[in-house]
């Protein structure tokens, strides 16, 4: 390891760990309220799908940077409250990524047949409960695949934190760049390490897919 | 025979301008068994699906254990309770193990304990001769074997009735005996059942009544035995010889 990764290998790592605290931050948040809209839209809930449509479109169409400055600059300047660069991440990340999320679950959704429906119907259980206790987990083992997908995505965007100054892992690296200027070792640490933990991550899926699928 | 405990009354409904069912009546007394046969697309299986509200219908009306099925006030869940429903194509929840599918709606539905569910789960699975499968998912058994699990998820709610929808037509054929076995021991035990089935050997052994369903309408519902020696109308003699033939 060339002595410019080891000798800033603390901060370096500090940068790490806030990387992986957004990510799955994010990853958690995201999933909760990708399944949340997801089925409100796939319930067809009225009024509710609708601003919901809107939201994932407006998302879908939207840079994540310009996601981010809506989230750090527009939100607070409009509600009149402070936020940190970490918070504001997070929460235009988890904007972000559940309208992807939300979409993927409806795919889920669909793939679940009437019959099953019917058959849980017909054994008594309420509309409510066969979604709860089959449906929704039935359609989150097949969409398994997707969401790490998404996580993946994820981890790789936490990167453009760096833009309003939080000291996640590439922005780290960065300002040891700029201290000591070695551009090629420390890029290729960098985009090494996010090859792994991506790597990693997508092989998580895939057991976790192999275990869960039915 | 004691009180009916399916009563239908003109029941007719349609798809748009399509009609499936057409004035349709008829009564399940207690202890009944009643086989449905027809050509497909005559209503046989809508007619099952309407009996325990899967299915909305138009006009008419249904009584289970005098219930009006489509009363706006009507607590469908717990009706449904009441009356097991087996399909064709089995519809197990594949990501539970056997025993969970027979326990779930006791829990949920009945609000039974939990242990209690499992005994009474493992004592179903039992007797339709797969203990030895609680453990094993829906995706890793036969038709026939997921079907008896079908059916003691049915039984475990304790029903007043069964139906059954084309129970065997999705099997292959040397697993439709040990699925007729199960519902022939049911018959014999008493279960009232209504089944929609081609089966007509099973028809002769067990059914009290047989209905004929042509095109949304019940042609003919006879005692087994007329059925078969005399049916009255000419479309359940066409039908008959059609799949008696071979």
């Amino acid at each position: 390891m060339p002595d410019v990764i080891s000798q800033n290998m603390p901060f370096l790592l500090q940068g790490l760990v806030t990387t992986l605290r957004i990510a799955a931050l994010t990853a958690i948040g995201g999933t909760l309220l990708g399944l949340a809209v997801g089925v409100a839209v796939q319930l067809r809930l009225p009024f509710v799908a609708g601003l919901l449509r809107v939201y994932i479109e407006f998302v879908r169409g939207t840079p994540l940077l310009v996601m981010l400055f809506i989230c750090y600059f527009a939100l607070p300047a409009l509600m009149g409250l402070h936020v940190t660069a970490e918070q504001a991440t997070v929460l235009g990340f988890v904007l972000f990524i559940a309208a992807y999320i939300a979409e993927d679950v409806r795919s889920g959704l669909r793939s679940i047949g009437s019959g099953l429906v019917r058959a849980a119907l017909a054994t008594g259980l309420t509309r409510l409960q066969s979604l709860r206790l089959i449906i929704v987990p039935l359609a989150l083992r097949r969409i398994i695949p997707a969401l790490f997908n998404q996580y993946v995505r994820l981890l790789k965007f936490t990167s453009v934190a760096s833009v309003i100054g939080v000291q996640e892992f590439t922005g780290s690296a960065m300002l040891v760049n700029a201290r000591v200027f070695a551009p090629v070792s420390i890029l290729i640490f960098v985009a090494l390490t996010y090859l792994v933990l991506c790597l990693l991550l997508s092989s998580v899926g895939r057991v976790l897919h192999a275990y869960l699928a039915a | 025979m004691s009180k009916p405990i399916i009563v239908l009354e003109d029941v007719s409904k349609s798809y748009g301008a399509v009609p499936v069912l057409r004035g349709c009546s008829t009564a399940v007394s207690r202890g009944e068994v009643v086989v449905v046969c027809g050509p497909s697309g005559s209503g046989k299986s809508t007619l099952l699906q309407c009996i325990n509200g899967l299915e909305p219908y138009q006009s008419g009306s249904i009584l289970v254990e005098g219930v009006e099925v489509g009363a706006k006030k009507t607590d469908l869940p717990r009706l449904r309770t009441r009356i097991g429903m087996v399909f064709q194509h089995f519809e197990l929840y594949p990501h539970m193990t056997a025993l969970e599918n027979v326990v779930l709606a006791q829990v949920h539905a009945l609000r039974r304990s939990r242990k209690e569910a499992e005994a009474r789960g493992r004592r179903l699975l039992d007797r339709v001769g797969l203990a030895s499968k609680a453990d094993t998912r829906p995706g890793k058994l036969s038709g026939g074997q997921q079907q008896r699990i079908a059916i003691a998820r049915a039984l475990a709610l304790d029903p007043q009735a069964m139906l059954l929808d084309e129970p065997t037509s999705a099997l292959d054929p040397e697993m439709i005996t040990e699925v007729l076995d199960v519902l022939i021991e049911l018959a014999d035990e008493g279960m009232t059942m209504m089944v929609v089935t081609h089966e007509m050997g099973f028809a002769r052994r067990v059914a009290d009544r047989v209905i004929f369903m042509d095109q949304g309408e019940i042609i003919e519902d006879s005692p087994t035995k007329t059925f078969f020696s005399a049916p009255v109308s000419q479309r359940a003699k066409l039908f008959l010889s059609k799949i008696l033939s071979h």
